[in-house]
């Protein structure tokens, strides 16, 4: 059997982890994030592709070239997730089941965070768990099975 | 002593697997609370399950999981969009609470977009069928998971 691969996108400024912020965003840096997906990955028998991009066009190029080489995509677009209807339509062109993470409650944030306009094009959205909502979002995908 | 997560199903939720399937899926209520319960089971925790169609009650309720739970998973259905009197029981009770929806609530109308209690909560898993209810479990208790939150 085929081994499952997840591509994993972390937008702007994500590269910045653990060096801004940190009381909203936690101290890890994005290696430490990627390393737990790793490590949750090989438990699971699947495989993870983590990248991260600032630049948005970039991110649609990825995900225009994921559908065939992924089976799933976890993205935190970080506050692109708030405007960005580019990359609403490369996720909703997707042929590939998306979840939607955020490190930080958005709810509990300034009100431009509150909504998500890639949210409706995802299979689900996991937000507020720190670092923990990539590993969640892991497991949503690679349970998704009967869910579309 | 064992730790104690209250399981909150709010209202119509009793009607799972019985209405718009389509939506919410063919597990009834009952089918959730033993997939958790079996989770439950792995992670050492023991789960207080409460479904109420009644607003007021399930105030009453979560007012009295203050001192008592080590956490909340709350389902609250439609009451999450526009229950301010939920969303002040949350934060008076002081027990961490993720708001869980088995359907992705932003794929359907605009009301449902909106959630009046998501910012007295932890956070918010949506969209994952049954596995909401799992996923929020272990974001809840997991202590694996826990290093690289500050």
């Amino acid at each position: 059997m085929k081994i499952k691969r997840y591509l994993v996108i972390s937008g702007p400024n994500m590269n910045l982890l653990g060096t801004r912020k940190t009381s909203i965003y936690g101290e890890g840096s994005l290696e430490d994030i990627h390393q737990g997906l790793h490590q949750r990955a090989l438990e699971l028998g699947v495989e993870v592709d983590c990248r991260q991009f600032n630049n948005e066009g970039a991110i649609i190029d990825c995900l225009q070239e994921a559908t065939g080489s992924f089976d799933g995509v976890i993205i935190n677009a970080g506050a692109l997730a708030h405007y960005s209807y580019a990359l609403r339509s490369a996720i909703g062109a997707m042929l590939l089941p998306c979840v939607e993470v955020f490190i930080s409650n958005i709810h509990s944030r300034e009100e431009f965070r509150h909504k998500s306009v890639i949210a409706p094009v995802c299979v689900g959205v996991i937000a507020g768990f720190g670092k923990k909502s990539y590993l969640l979002a892991l497991e949503a995908l690679f349970n998704l099975g009967d869910v579309k | 002593m064992t730790k104690q997560v209250a399981v909150i199903h709010g209202p119509n939720l009793n009607m799972l697997g019985k209405r718009e399937v389509g939506i919410y899926g063919g597990k009834t209520m009952e089918d959730i609370n033993s997939e958790l319960e079996g989770e439950a089971k792995k992670l050492g925790v023991s789960l207080d399950f409460y479904q109420s169609n009644t607003e007021g009650e399930i105030v009453t309720y979560i007012q009295q999981c203050r001192g008592r739970m080590e956490g909340i998973l709350l389902n609250a259905g439609a009451y999450t969009h526009y229950s301010i009197a939920l969303r002040d029981a949350i934060s008076a009770a002081q027990v961490p609470t993720v708001e869980v929806h088995i359907s992705n609530v932003y794929k359907r109308e605009l009301f449902r977009h909106t959630s009046v209690i998501a910012p007295v909560c932890i956070g918010q898993i949506c969209g994952f069928g049954a596995q909401s209810y799992i996923l929020a479990l272990r974001a809840l208790m997991e202590e694996r998971f826990d290093p690289w939150i500050a």
